[in-house]
């Protein structure tokens, strides 16, 4: 369906000017007038014609004539001379070009002045050209302090020079730039590792760069760190790394400037990047605590856990507050549920101290002290023949005083009471066969002394591990503790096992950034 | 095969291959130092050329070339400039208030070139389906008429009919007042005409034969009103996209002169 409109019917006479900022008032009602408003947007109409004095041979005097366009009006100018019919005044109106034109000058306006605004109030410019949120190290509270130490700038200036200037510092430093602005060639030939101007503000704080290898001074800080990337610091890419470790000639230069034992090129995880140093060089578990995995979780004559529950990996080790690690295995926590320090198989109520020979020394020293105390909680009527039986029943099993002692430190007791255990008066829990069970006892004058065990906090000590991202796989996946008899075995998985995972094949993250710091411990 | 057609497949074999060959760069050279430098000067070249075809506009006495072909440059680089944008933003959102703005600016402009390129491609048509032909500025005198020949025939001194009087002036002074329905229009509706014709379809019937013959006369010019309405609101849409374009066009240069100055001043080689 259509509806036929009017034809335009172009009329000079009411011409209404589109590209004019202004139009007749009068155009809305189809009367514009000829002349339209000037280009101010004042009306110019004055009468319909402008007369003409005309004075005939021998007259003084002239006459007005009419110069109306369309014929003279039927009245005639005015004696005065002006024209009998006035054109009334409009208010002429402005078109849409005179609104787009001021709405363009208001928004170039606008923007100059927001600009201004905020350019030259520091701490707005600060904000609002801020490209990005700086790393927590770049503005924390360590930052300002740091900033404040080595009079540095505490806002864009700390690292940016143009950062302590105003818009003209700024317009001066674009200009000055190096490479210039339109130096176009010098920005596409640059090379990424170069060290540029803004490494010299990193060096304000990180002197002589000693966070990583020492050839690695000669690359700007900014190709491997990127800032303005959001609070955590984005991480190296593997690229970046590899532009280092993948160089076979960078290698040996760091070979030779660090004296390192090696320095293999590594691409990927998967593929070129060497076995664990621990598996490589054969390292052993430092530690002197004798402790045998495998016994302990497969072992038939280990008892089941008071609940009932069998002895599992996740009974001793337990992971921290965050996840990521876990807790060193404590002996009131893992092991006394099981190991039991009582010495005197009659008397369960005494247990030895641990944790100190110097304790245990004082306290055997001490014994019939402790059966007298012990005949005084029990509410025993004969405390001294109480006492006496004790100490009679302990000198049958292990003679003297001094062979007490010994045995309780020295005693490995293979073949001791600990081959009881889960049959003595239906108790499951072992008896104590010495300290020298579990622990290397050396002969001291005084007491004997026990070495300490050392628990290994961190294996691959510059690698990030999280065991809370591992949950998914269980604990033999990766440890093969099952097969583990000695406690100096490293039970940590080799290279293949994590690359079943952490590959291209695997699915699973193999940055080197995935586990790796690269900043020197 | 048309002009227009010729064109069409050539500025869009023109454009793909374009695309084509900015996104094969962008894989080559993406990770070279100074990448956004120099994709930002690229852009920067085709926002000028852009921007001029303002200008080119304002003096049509120099020998510039055909202002047709310039506004098909303006559209094929318009769509290879938003291309560009992106790929100096690395296909990443920005982030700041500074370069948040500029960004905005970029995409209210490019975004208001689409819709005014899809309005100059779809109505037009629309108004050459519905038929006529009206000069935009002379609509206000041509509704100003229809409204004075409605008076008339409702209240004018031959206007016999109470009951046409009091509709025209309950539901037509009202419709004749002033442009109506523009939205409606733009979304092609005809619901408020069909709704007056009914009203008046109604009041005919009970009607004398004089009455019917001011009724139809009355019917013709709401018709007519409501298609200077419709011609007004989608010539106005033609022109009213031009409100957005162009003055954010002049802030966005604003914006990019300070977003060069800026990283030029501040990057000392950070990448």
């Amino acid at each position: 369906m259509s509806d036929q409109l009017p034809a335009p019917d172009f009329d000079a006479q009411h011409y209404a000017r589109p590209n004019l900022n202004w139009t007749c008032g009068h155009a809305c009602e189809g009367k514009s007038c000829p002349l339209g408003p000037d280009a101010k947007g004042n009306c110019r109409a004055t009468a319909e014609c402008k007369p003409v004095l005309k004075t005939k041979p021998g007259e003084t005097k002239g006459r007005w004539t009419c110069t109306r366009q369309g014929g003279e009006c039927e009245s005639g100018p005015l004696p005065d001379g002006s024209c009998c019919r006035p054109i009334p005044k409009c208010s002429p109106v402005p078109t849409l070009r005179w609104w787009r034109g001021r709405i363009t000058l208001a928004v170039i306006a606008a923007s100059c002045a927001v600009l201004l605004i905020v350019l030259g109030n520091p701490p707005w410019r600060n904000n609002f050209i801020n490209p990005g949120t700086i790393s927590e190290p770049h503005s924390g509270a360590a930052f300002a302090a740091l900033a404040a130490t080595n009079h540095l700038n505490q806002n864009c200036g700390a690292c940016h020079a143009a950062g302590s200037t105003g818009p003209r510092g700024m317009t001066s430093a674009a200009l000055h730039a190096q490479p210039g602005i339109l130096d176009l060639k010098q920005l596409a030939l640059a090379k990424a590792e170069e060290p540029t101007a803004i490494d010299q503000s990193c060096l304000k704080c990180h002197a002589g760069r000693n966070v990583h290898q020492p050839n690695a001074a000669a690359i700007s800080c900014s190709f491997c760190h990127a800032e303005h990337q959001g609070s955590k610091m984005a991480a190296t890419t593997d690229a970046n790394c590899a532009f280092c470790h993948g160089d076979a000639a960078k290698m040996a230069v760091a070979k030779a400037e660090s004296g390192k034992r090696k320095a293999e090129t590594i691409t990927h995880f998967a593929t070129d990047h060497p076995q664990f140093k621990f598996i490589t060089e054969k390292l052993r578990d430092p530690d002197t605590l004798k402790f045998n995995h495998a016994l302990h979780l497969t072992g038939t004559t280990i008892p089941k856990l008071p609940g009932g529950e069998k002895l599992d990996c996740a009974f001793c080790h337990q992971p921290d507050a965050a996840g990521a690690l876990m807790k060193p295995v404590a002996f009131e926590k893992n092991c006394r549920v099981c190991h039991s320090l009582q010495f005197d198989p009659e008397t369960p109520k005494l247990q030895l101290p641990h944790g100190s020979a110097e304790f245990v020394s004082a306290y055997l020293r001490s014994l019939p002290k402790q059966y007298a105390s012990l005949a005084r909680e029990q509410k025993v009527t004969d405390e001294n023949n109480f006492v006496q039986q004790k100490l009679a029943g302990l000198r049958t099993q292990f003679g003297s005083g001094e062979d007490l002692e010994k045995q309780i430190f020295f005693s490995t007791a293979t073949f001791g009471p600990e081959a009881s255990i889960g049959t003595l008066s239906g108790a499951t829990r072992s008896l104590f066969p010495g300290c020298a069970y579990c622990h290397e006892v050396k002969s001291a004058a005084g007491s004997p002394q026990i070495i300490k065990p050392v628990q290994v906090e961190r294996w691959l000590a510059q690698s990030r591990f999280n065991h809370a991202k591992h949950l998914g796989v269980t604990c033999a996946t990766c440890h093969d503790a099952v097969h583990s008899k000695d406690t100096a075995d490293i039970l940590l998985p080799a290279k293949e096992t994590c690359a079943t995972c952490h590959s291209p094949r695997g699915g699973v993250a193999d940055t080197c950034a995935e586990c790796h710091t690269y900043h020197r411990p | 095969m048309t002009r227009f057609r010729r064109q069409f497949i050539l500025g869009s074999l023109t454009l793909i291959a374009a695309t084509a060959g900015a996104l094969w760069l962008n894989a080559k050279f993406n990770a070279l130092p100074n990448y956004a430098f120099l994709t930002g000067w690229a852009l920067l070249a085709g926002m000028f050329v852009l921007t001029i075809y303002n200008v080119r506009k304002k003096l049509p006495f120099l020998p510039l070339g055909k202002s047709e072909t310039w506004l098909q440059i303006h559209i094929y680089l318009g769509f290879f400039t938003t291309l560009l944008f992106l790929i100096h933003l690395n296909f990443r959102l920005p982030h700041g208030w500074f370069e948040v703005a500029l960004a905005w600016l970029f995409v209210l402009v490019s975004g208001s070139g689409f819709v005014g390129l899809f309005f100059s491609r779809v109505k037009p048509r629309r108004l050459t389906a519905r038929g006529g032909e009206v000069i935009f500025e002379k609509i206000p005198a041509l509704r100003h008429a229809a409204k004075v020949e409605a008076e008339a025939i409702a209240l004018g001194p031959e206007a016999k009919s109470p009951a046409i009087a009091e509709f025209y002036a309950k539901r037509l002074a009202e419709f004749f007042s002033g442009p109506k329905n523009q939205w409606k229009h733009l979304l092609e509706s005809r619901r408020p005409l069909n709704a007056l014709l009914a009203a008046l379809d109604d009041l005919r019937r009970f009607a004398t034969d004089v009455d019917r013959e001011k009724l139809e006369k009355l019917a013709e010019l709401v018709r007519r009103k409501d298609g200077l309405d419709y011609q007004r609101a989608l010539q106005l849409a033609l022109k009213l996209w031009l409100f957005v374009h162009i003055p954010l066009t002049y802030g966005l240069m604003i914006f990019t002169v300070l977003h060069i100055v800026i990283v030029f001043a501040f990057s000392g080689g950070a990448r």
